[in-house]
């Protein structure tokens, strides 16, 4: 059994035997052992098991690079084909979502298609056709006929954000006229033609 | 052959490296020449009994065949001696199977020491042969790798495909072991 509990420096006797160690760690570990009588029997030991592989047969450099093939950078050919595979499920995914994707912006833009009156510009409003709308009321105004375009579009894109104060005024203003519950059978809507738009003016 | 010394310790094996992969043959022989009889020490040492030239010669053979799947996370030293331990092991399964009609014995592994008798002409040193034939054979591996070639626990480790603490063991049991054969010789 080992006496020395010096296990660190024990273990550094191979590195002090090959030069390894640095100038202070070198000069620690040989002040160790030279007051320490198991690790110099051991640096022998491991000095004489060092000598005794010096004779090793001797490699003829130039035979073996001899046999060396010319470099040839390695290209993956195995792997190839199940990258490529990826690579097609990979477009393919693309490809159906560009698909998606256009089809919804499509979707989109044909309902964007109608141009909400607050934002159209005068010549795009001179397109909208105005249609009265008959509201029935249980007050004094029984009728109350706002001229506003008709607005094909779903309450999420009818681009309520855009209207000016002065629409969002008004809009405010037929609301408040609205009864919950129509007093009579409101009145058929009066189909105004304007000549070149008549399939809007129906409801 | 003609640079001098200085400018060679210059070149580490990584430079050594690019420059053969860029067509530079002269680079390859540097390579060689410097790790060549390390391998040869090594191989003699754990027991290979002949043909150390040669498998020396096929360790380079395959490395520099594989060389774009060196990375250098480990030296080049250590990857040639794992690629150096792995033919050995090859060898030794493909001796055994040509020998099958022949039961494996003990002496077996005795007398893969034979090439190294004519070598070993010193009484101490040819004690140090019989007391490296009483360890395990990984023992013997990972102690020749820490006192002939002075490697590190953790490149130990990578060359024989197993832990730094493992290595660590493997040789403080080998050292006790040597140390009480030579004592009781």
């Amino acid at each position: 059994m080992n006496s020395c509990m010096e296990i660190e420096t024990r273990e550094m006797l191979p590195d002090l035997l090959h030069g390894k160690l640095d100038t202070s760690t070198r000069t620690r570990v040989e002040k160790h052992v030279a007051g320490c009588e198991e690790c110099r029997e051991e640096l022998e030991v491991l000095r004489t098991v060092k000598a005794a592989a010096i004779f090793a047969p001797t490699i003829d450099v130039n035979r073996v690079v001899g046999h060396i093939a010319p470099y040839a950078k390695i290209t993956p050919e195995v792997e190839a084909p199940a990258r490529s595979r990826v690579v097609s499920w990979l477009v393919a995914a693309s490809f159906l979502l560009v698909i998606a994707g256009g089809g919804s912006l499509l979707v989109v833009q044909q309902k964007d298609a109608v141009t909400p009156y607050a934002t159209a510009t005068p010549s795009q409003r001179a397109n909208i056709i105005p249609r009265p709308v008959t509201v029935p009321s249980a007050g004094a105004n029984d009728v109350a006929a706002v001229e506003r375009p008709v607005v094909h579009t779903l309450a999420l894109a009818s681009g309520v954000e855009t209207l000016s104060d002065n629409d969002l005024r008004q809009l405010m203003t037929d609301m408040d006229s609205f009864n919950v519950l129509p007093a009579s059978e409101p009145e058929p809507v009066m189909n105004v033609d304007n000549g070149d738009n008549s399939d809007q003016g129906t409801r | 052959m003609t640079q001098s010394p200085e400018i060679r310790r210059e070149e580490t094996d990584m430079e050594l490296i690019q420059r053969w992969k860029a067509g530079e043959s002269r680079a390859a022989t540097r390579l060689v020449g410097r790790h060549s009889q390390a391998l040869a020490r090594f191989a003699a040492s754990i027991g290979e009994r002949d043909g150390v030239e040669e498998l020396v010669q096929d360790t380079f053979v395959r490395a520099f065949a594989a060389l774009d799947s060196f990375k250098g996370e480990s030296s080049f030293r250590t990857w040639l001696f794992s690629i150096e331990r792995r033919l050995m092991l090859d060898r030794r399964r493909a001796e055994r199977r040509t020998r099958e009609t022949v039961p494996v014995e003990e002496s077996d592994s005795v007398s893969e020491y034979g090439a190294l008798d004519s070598l070993i002409a010193d009484e101490a040193q040819e004690r140090v042969r019989r007391s490296l034939e009483a360890l395990s054979p990984t023992q013997r591996e990972v102690f020749t790798l820490r006192v002939q070639q002075g490697m590190s626990y953790k490149e130990i480790a990578e060359v024989v495909g197993s832990t730094e603490g493992a290595t660590r063991v493997h040789y403080h049991n080998a050292i006790q072991r040597v140390k009480e054969f030579l004592r009781d010789e």
